[in-house]
């Protein structure tokens, strides 16, 4: 055959949610990408390169399935993925200390008639637990696919796998070892001869026939052949209790020492979905996580300012020695290091955000959190699994967005992508840390605090008006696996907070930078070119425009107009506009603050701690950023969805603003 | 009885599964079929629950779980 000849193979990584593809996957491939310990991580399927003795492997990562009959959008983008011609070898990623489960997919691969390489993972769990797996009758009962253990985390048994894939590709795939009853294998006879009849090319006919047996809607559509005659009912009852039935007489052979004691995680449970404290528990750790993020982010934020004052310094000092105009002076140290340094001395804070969201993610308690909170969501008309993408918004609005792919149902898609945005992201930190710390002394951290919880009822008190209006039921359609808890790991740790770390500087370096020079031509040129004061800038003269509409909220001043239109590139560039409209070159240290209240008070007298904070919370519900904007659009297809989003917020913000400012003001 | 009037720490068998029929596929696929054995974990006291299945642990909400059929296992082990 061709096929020996090929230096070049496509191999796909297929496995159940939460079973470790993606760890094998960076680990085959050296990528960085996310790997947290709850199922749903992974909603796209990715590519990358390794090769083995010559022969060029495209892996391909993908979404985890516990079946190749599937109904949310990730899990249809593995089934298209590994049905697609141009995989030559499937990688079954098993978690072996849930074998039986992890089976049932394989057993549908192998009917695909595609080269199947089982990596067993988590064989470290195994032995922990005193179990072992017979490794000589395993295979024989997979019809002697090769089965090879390996450890993503620790990195083993890597060249094995790939020297297996290798192997097994030149070998082609093995024999199909399930037979069904009698009665289903005389109707597949019958539907591999109709499928051999219409489609001569095809390549997995069995798997076709089986699956019009079971009378999937996706491969009647696909492959429109009359089966009447054959297909009276849908047997796919028995095809899964068939299939069930033998990975019980399999792991009865292949599996001993099947667990005894309760694991260490059903004793952690007891505590985390305890049915009255699930939620007060759920609530202190976050509270922890903001205040370790305000308070020892506050702590680091030293080093950073010295050193941007020492830069800021040099660079002024360099320009005059080079006797460079005053204009460019002014645009780069005034604009540029102002806008894009003052936004670099939160790096700490969202240093330590990120750090703990990582180790969240990645000890198993994610889901646990969906079960805690399936009762509150339920009653607003979402799953308890919606509110994962919300934990994620704490991170970035747009992963938690794109996390969305994972729900059921377009419409409780929607929903939630509606009111995520509401989560405070790390990008509106820098706002919480600077507005309260110049406008609420020491009680800043509990103002900072606020914004988040505020956030969290925000969210669900949208989706809960939303249920109302469409007259929506209680939702308490929970399904959800949870992971056994783990150690997190270092390696992992390590590359979610990098990559965040990433996006952050990247963003500083992009949008942030772009956004400083824009903000700085906008505020210092006018109708008459340069402009010496500010208020007479084009900036100035859009900002008096729509100060009236934000005046009831407290926020009547044309720069905070300016800060609020420029914020939309990027949340942080509220803080950045600040920055640059008062020419502080670090925002974030003790005489910066000083210099931007004391300038805020000049333009507008009454400028206080009541209207800091309506500042804070108009920021945290008016429009998301630019990014976040074009992944709702994206991922809803709509622009109709993506408008009615932005106004539903704009004018939520507006709403929440002004009666706190009105309300406020009548005390204080 | 269904799994929803279940107890906690109680083992159960399954007798049969009611839901609509992609959830039905879902929870088939997942291991739930008639004559599983499963273990209740933990439960609030209305609404969702987890239960062992299999190895692996499934929350499951009142919708579902009110609509798989089981029955009690008087003997020890499951």
């Amino acid at each position: 055959m061709e096929q020996t000849a090929k230096k070049a193979i496509r191999v796909a990584c297929v496995g159940n949610p939460n079973c470790g593809k993606t760890t094998l996957f960076n680990a085959l491939t050296g990528a960085k990408l996310k790997v947290a310990n709850w199922p749903g991580v992974t909603v796209e399927k990715v590519e990358g390169q390794t090769s083995y003795e010559g022969i060029d492997i495209t892996l391909v990562d993908t979404p985890g399935i516990y079946s190749l009959t599937c109904y949310t959008i990730e899990e249809k983008v593995t089934r298209r993925c590994v049905m697609d011609d141009d995989i030559d070898v499937v990688i079954n990623i098993v978690d072996a200390s849930s074998l039986e489960r992890n089976l049932y997919l394989t057993l549908q691969l192998l009917e695909l008639g595609k080269p199947v390489v089982l990596a067993l993972n988590m064989m470290d769990i195994i032995r922990e637990r005193g179990m072992e797996i017979d490794l000589h009758r395993l295979p024989e009962m997979l019809g002697n696919i090769p089965v090879v253990p390996v450890s993503a985390t620790k990195r083993t048994g890597l060249s094995v796998l790939l020297h297996a894939v290798i192997h097994h590709y030149e070998e082609g795939a093995g024999e199909y070892i399930l037979r069904y009853p009698e009665e289903i294998e005389s109707k597949i006879s019958q539907l591999e001869a109709l499928m051999e009849k219409h489609y001569p090319t095809h390549s997995s006919v069995r798997w076709h026939a089986i699956k019009l047996l079971e009378d999937d809607e996706d491969v009647k559509e696909e492959h429109p052949i009359q089966v009447e005659h054959v297909v009276d009912r849908s047997y796919e009852k028995e095809i899964i209790q068939c299939k069930y039935a033998y990975i019980e007489k399999l792991v009865g052979e292949c599996l001993f020492h099947r667990e005894k004691k309760a694991a260490a995680t059903d004793k952690i449970d007891r505590l985390l979905t305890h049915p009255v404290l699930g939620i007060p528990v759920f609530l202190l750790i976050m509270a922890l996580v903001f205040f370790f993020t305000f308070t020892i982010g506050d702590a680091l934020k030293g080093v950073f300012e010295t050193g941007l004052d020492l830069f800021s310094g040099a660079v002024s000092r360099g320009l005059d020695f080079i006797h460079v105009s005053g204009w460019l002076k002014s645009l780069i140290v005034d604009g540029i290091i102002a806008g894009v340094g003052g936004i670099l001395t939160f790096i700490p804070n969202i240093f330590i955000l990120f750090l703990a969201l990582a180790l969240l993610e990645d000890s198993g308690y994610m889901a646990r959190v969906a079960y805690v909170m399936d009762s509150v969501m339920g009653k607003v008309g979402l799953s308890g699994k919606a509110f994962l993408p919300m934990i994620l918004g704490f991170g970035c609005t747009v992963p938690a967005i794109m996390a969305t792919r994972a729900l059921e149902t377009e419409h409780d898609r929607r929903k939630t992508m509606m009111v995520t945005p509401f989560m405070s992201c790390s990008a509106r930190l820098p706002i919480y840390v600077l507005f309260s710390g110049m406008f609420f002394g020491k009680y800043s951290s509990l103002a900072a605090f606020s914004m988040y919880v505020v956030g969290m009822a925000a969210a669900i008190l949208s989706a809960m008006v939303i249920n109302r209006m469409e007259k929506g039921r209680i939702n308490d359609s929970l399904l959800i696996e949870l992971p056994e808890y783990k150690r997190p790991n270092a390696r992992t740790i390590r590359i979610y907070v990098w990559n965040k770390l990433k996006d952050y500087l990247t963003k500083a370096g992009t949008t942030i930078f772009i956004a400083s020079i824009a903000i700085w031509f906008v505020l210092n040129f006018g109708p008459s070119g340069l402009v010496e004061d500010p208020a007479e800038s084009f900036g100035a003269m859009v900002g008096k425009l729509l100060v009236p509409l934000l005046k009831p909220a407290g926020l009547g001043m044309w720069q905070i107009v300016v800060a609020l239109i420029s914020g939309i590139s990027a949340k942080e560039v509220v803080v950045t506009s600040f920055a640059v409209l008062f020419g502080v070159s670090n925002a974030n240290s003790a005489a910066g603050m000083a210099a931007i209240v004391s300038n805020v008070q000049a333009a507008y007298p009454g400028f206080g701690a009541l209207n800091a904070y309506c500042l804070m919370l108009f920021c945290l519900l008016y429009v998301p950023c630019a990014a976040t904007l074009a992944t709702v659009r994206k991922e809803s297809g709509s622009w109709k969805f993506t408008l009615k989003m932005m106004a539903f917020e704009i004018l939520l913000a507006w709403c929440v603003a002004t009666l706190v400012f009105q309300v406020g003001s009548l005390f204080l | 009885m269904t799994l929803y009037e279940a107890k906690k720490d109680g083992r159960y068998t399954i007798e049969g599964l009611s839901v609509e029929p992609s959830i039905t596929r879902r929870l088939q696929a997942l291991g739930l079929n008639d004559g599983t054995r499963i273990q209740v974990l933990n439960r609030k006291r209305k609404g969702a629950l987890i239960i062992k299945v299999r190895g692996t642990r499934l929350a499951l909400g009142r919708h579902i779980s009110s609509h798989i059929e089981i029955q009690e296992e008087s003997g020890e082990e499951a």
